[in-house]
């Protein structure tokens, strides 16, 4: 292993695993400030995760083991896609590979194991929050693989590692593809993150929950489990955003150099966007993914139009 | 191989003729799954020796039999579903007049399929392919002798699969006369025989198959079968569509035009989408788990339009690649689909029936066939580490290869495609947490039938075996798909692995994220209920009111944001009566439901044209002789006119 995919791995374990709580604490905290309150500090999100695991979890009656694995399941797969996601342009093989299509299927179980364990507790407010991100997942989806599509059609090669290679530097933004899908991507990015105008994260009425209301039967480390992959999905979006679909160095030491500034700047668009745009109407959010997904297929149109 | 294939055969013959009388009936059985299984060994070793053996393909009406590797993964294929359907079968059918007559003609079906994947010359291919067609319809017919309503359902099934059939004989013959069965390259690329054999093999094998819209005869048919005849007509029946159309649209036709590419990948795309889509609203587990069939089909169809293309643009090696995918991913659908129509029969007899609102909590009460269930429905839902993941991964990678290889419009269409797929995965995944949630978990949403019989080992173990398959072909898909990637005509192969390694990809390493997974959750599992953190026991929480049956959620209700967001497509129809008495709502009424657009807008006007035209026709019939003797006569002064003419 030589020494810049040594400095990779430690960026992706290191980051991924431990700073992602990071990411969401320093979103609440911009955004408190930007809201004129002081809020809690960026810390928080460590604090809530130490609390949640010295309390005790719950066990809904009459659940099956398809609620105690659920959290479980869900964080294995965040694990997963954070070893997948590489920081740089290179990493190291964590046996998982590190195709975008996979990644695709890792996000799509970890959906579908607290959506099923929301029917097993039968608990009305997290089936509304479960059936809204599931309709969500749809054009979701879509607009994510068509916009992964247009980056690796622009680095020949769905190898994530090899598509941060393939569009650094000035040469993959001679044509408009990769702007196109870095719009799509952003909306993919409020999307998977549960941010506004999508969802909002900060809101305790469990009748607008989407991605918090299948969340409400959990208690203890398994609550623990699932804030942590909350956290984690922003890591592996924003860490695609900004080695991806954002204009990034050529060597794997500016990439990395680069990425904690990147991140930060993403996360704090993140507290800005939050803070400006209202929640919009469940119901035109699929609207907003299609814009998205009509993006990447024009992205593809002008990845093509040249050749 | 030939003799091992042939003695797996005469088992299911000897079976069959075994279950016509009652005191042999479940040795006959066992017979035809033991032939069943013989024979899948006979197809997996063709396919993995990669020989043939017996004729080759002719185009002359002499009857010939043979076997090579293509026939030799379908038949492995059809073994592999067949015999723990059939082991099922011996519990589930009773030796009653009824089944045992299913018993027997559910052997003549296998054999006519059989029959159909050996056949090597036009005139075998095409009895085959009409008995395959006709022996299920007598199986419905007899388990449901009573039921008007399902032989109605039979007449759709064989008045479109006939009036669709036209296209295989047109597409058979014509290349039979023009000698291209089994020789490629005698049809000139881009000429005109070849865009009609295309078509015709398009409409004929895509009835078959149940690719939209032409499927409309699969969610009619397929859930009134019995459980164990569903599981082969789903699981096996409608592939032999797709093996046809593969020797068709990929070998004989020779290299196809880009349109026809198109065409072939458009068509696969609505039937996934519009397969799923509707699936979704569907209240019938049967129903709903055919409807997937269609959805499933269009990803395969998807699969030979990359190919297709792939192939036009000269990536020969993407083109095996996403053949092989194609291929997969007909196995893989074979395996899960035979699965959940298995369970759904031994759900029936757990729970009555199976309107999807009133299961619930089967997970607790039959844990097996339940946890056999999950596995299925998440294999369907394309989650890995199971089955369906794999080949949606490979199709998915070939679809994504059509805009690098091609130009503007072939290029967006491969990109349209690859949305529509991402869509259709997530679809699905949506569909199956519905039918999980609904069927599995929960509490019984209906109090148990008096005669509700527990699922015997014998269903049990069939249905494990399958779930296992699902996991193994899940976990380790590189083993089978090297060996499908060989079967393109024009390509090597790929080396073998246990994984799914291709240039070009971040590889999957199935194994290592199947073992990932399944340990870091374990331990996830095994962590959090420690110490401290021990669970205390609770309700589920619903604003401090105690949680009642009357609260429970249904499917309708679960889905309805997503026909919210689809209502201009979907044209839903709701309809709410309240009675109300002194300004006090007294009752409501609701009834809702998702009409099928091509059924309203295609099909029911031209059903009316049909049945117009009829009554005028009938006008001709007048049962009077001298009126037939009149027609003849004016036929034969016509034929008179028209030689002499010299236009005959």
């Amino acid at each position: 292993m030589g020494g810049a995919t040594l400095a990779e791995a430690s960026v992706q374990v290191c980051g991924g695993v431990l700073g992602a709580p990071l990411l969401s604490g320093l979103i609440q905290a911009a955004k408190a400030r930007l809201q004129g309150r002081r809020g809690p500090g960026p810390l928080q999100p460590y604090r809530e995760l130490r609390r949640l695991w010295s309390k005790s979890t719950v066990e809904v009656e009459g659940a099956t083991p398809v609620y105690r694995w659920a959290p479980a399941t869900v964080a294995a797969c965040m694990v997963a896609a954070v070893l997948l996601v590489p920081a740089a342009g290179v990493a190291p093989g964590w046996g998982v590979g590190h195709d975008a299509f996979a990644l695709v299927g890792l996000l799509a179980l970890a959906r579908f194991a607290i959506a099923a364990a929301a029917w097993d507790t039968g608990n009305g407010f997290a089936l509304m929050g479960a059936s809204r991100d599931l309709t969500i997942s749809v054009f979701m989806e879509a607009a994510l693989v068509l916009s992964l599509g247009v980056a690796s059609l622009s680095a020949g090669t769905t190898d994530l590692r090899g598509v941060v290679v393939g569009t650094a530097g000035g040469g993959a933004w001679a044509t408009p593809a990769l702007a196109l899908a870095g719009l799509a991507f952003g909306i993919v990015v409020v999307a998977e993150t549960g941010r506004q105008p999508v969802d909002n994260p900060d809101t305790h009425l469990e009748l607008t929950m989407i991605h918090e209301g299948p969340l409400l039967e959990y208690a203890g480390r398994d609550q623990a489990y699932l804030q942590w992959a909350a956290a984690a999905r922003h890591w592996i979006v924003l860490v695609i955003a900004a080695q991806v679909l954002l204009p990034h160095g050529r060597t794997v030491a500016a990439q990395l150099a680069a990425l904690p500034a990147v991140l930060v700047v993403l996360a704090g668009a993140l507290a800005v966007l939050e803070t400006v745009v209202a929640k919009m109407r469940v119901l035109f959010v699929p609207r907003l993914l299609g814009v998205g997904s009509a993006l990447a297929l024009l992205g593809v149109a002008a990845w093509l139009a040249p050749r | 191989m030939g003799a091992l294939l042939l003695s797996g055969v005469a088992l299911v013959g000897t079976g069959g003729l075994l279950c016509a009388a009652r005191s042999t009936f479940r040795t006959g059985l066992s017979l035809e799954a033991a032939g069943a299984a013989v024979v899948a060994v006979a197809g997996f070793w063709a396919l993995a020796s990669g020989t043939s053996v017996g004729g080759t393909f002719t185009n002359h009406l002499t009857p010939r039999l043979g076997l090579d590797p293509l026939s030799g993964l379908f038949l492995g294929t059809l073994g592999l579903v067949g015999a723990p359907a059939l082991c099922f079968a011996r519990d589930y059918l009773r030796p009653t007049g009824k089944d045992r007559a299913v018993g027997s003609l559910t052997a003549g079906f296998l054999l006519a399929m059989v029959g159909v994947l050996c056949a090597r010359d036009p005139a075998t291919l095409l009895a085959g392919w009409e008995l395959m067609t006709l022996l299920p319809a007598a199986v419905i017919l007899v388990a449901h002798q009573e039921d008007r309503h399902a032989r109605q359902s039979v007449f759709t099934y064989l008045a479109v699969t006939h009036l669709g059939g036209v296209g295989t004989w047109v597409a058979v013959l014509l290349l039979a006369r023009a000698g291209a069965i089994g020789s490629p390259g005698v049809i000139h690329a881009g000429s005109g025989l070849q865009a009609v054999v295309v078509v015709a093999a398009l409409v004929g094998l895509g009835t078959k198959a149940g690719v939209m819209p032409l499927h409309v005869w699969l969610p009619r048919a397929h859930p009134i079968a019995p459980a164990p005849v569903s599981a082969l007509m789903s699981g096996v029946m409608i592939k032999i569509g797709i093996y046809l159309m593969i020797r068709v649209l990929v070998d004989w036709a020779g290299p196809l035009p880009v349109w026809q590419g198109v065409v072939v990948m458009a068509t696969g795309a609505l039937s996934a989408v519009g397969g799923v889509t509707y699936a979704l609203f569907e209240h019938d587990l049967k129903r709903l788990l055919a409807m997937h069939s269609i959805e499933n089909i269009g990803i395969i169809v998807m699969g030979i339009g990359a190919c297709v293309l792939l192939r036009n643009r000269g990536a020969d090696g993407w083109a095996a690649l996403a053949l092989g995918a194609a291929l997969l991913h007909t196995v893989n659908h074979a395996v899960f689909k035979s699965l959940l129509f298995l369970c759904a029969g031994a759900f029936e007899r757990v729970a009555g029936r199976l309107d999807l609102d009133r299961l619930g909590g089967l997970l607790r009460r039959v844990p097996v066939v339940g946890g056999a269930f999950l596995v299925g429905s998440m294999a369907i839902a394309g989650l890995p580490p199971l089955n369906g993941f794999a080949s949606e991964w490979l199709t998915l990678q070939a679809l994504v290869h059509v805009p690098r290889y091609g130009r503007v419009a072939d290029g967006l269409a491969g990109a349209l495609a690859l949305g529509a797929l991402a869509a259709t995965a997530a679809l699905a995944a949506f569909c199956f947490v519905k039918v999980v949630g609904l069927v599995l978990l929960g509490s019984p949403r209906r109090e148990p039938p008096v005669d509700a019989r527990q699922p015997s080992a014998g269903m049990a173990g069939a249905v494990a075996f399958l779930a296992l398959t699902c996991a193994a072909l899940g976990v380790a898909p590189g083993v089978l798909f090297a060996r499908l990637v060989g079967l393109a005509p024009w390509s090597a192969g790929l080396p073998v692995g246990m994984g799914l390694r291709l240039p070009g990809t971040g590889s999957l390493p199935s194994p290592a994220i199947a073992v990932f997974l399944i340990v870091l959750a374990g331990a996830l599992v095994l962590v959090r209920g420690r110490g401290r953190a021990a669970a205390l026991a609770t309700p589920t929480w619903a604003c401090g009111q105690m949680v009642s049956r009357r609260m429970e959620w249904t499917g309708a209700g679960f889905t309805k944001p997503l026909r919210l967001a689809l209502e201009v497509v979907l044209r839903p129809q709701r309809e709410v009566v309240s009675r109300r008495e002194g300004g006090v709502l007294q009752e409501v009424a609701y009834r809702g439901e998702v009409p099928h657009l091509i059924e309203e807008r295609v099909y029911a006007p031209t059903h009316r044209l049909a049945m117009a035209a009829a009554t005028r026709l009938r006008r001709l019939q007048s049962g009077n002789l001298g009126t037939y003797v009149g027609y003849l006569m004016g036929v034969v002064l016509i034929l008179l006119v028209a030689a002499r003419l010299g236009l005959v």
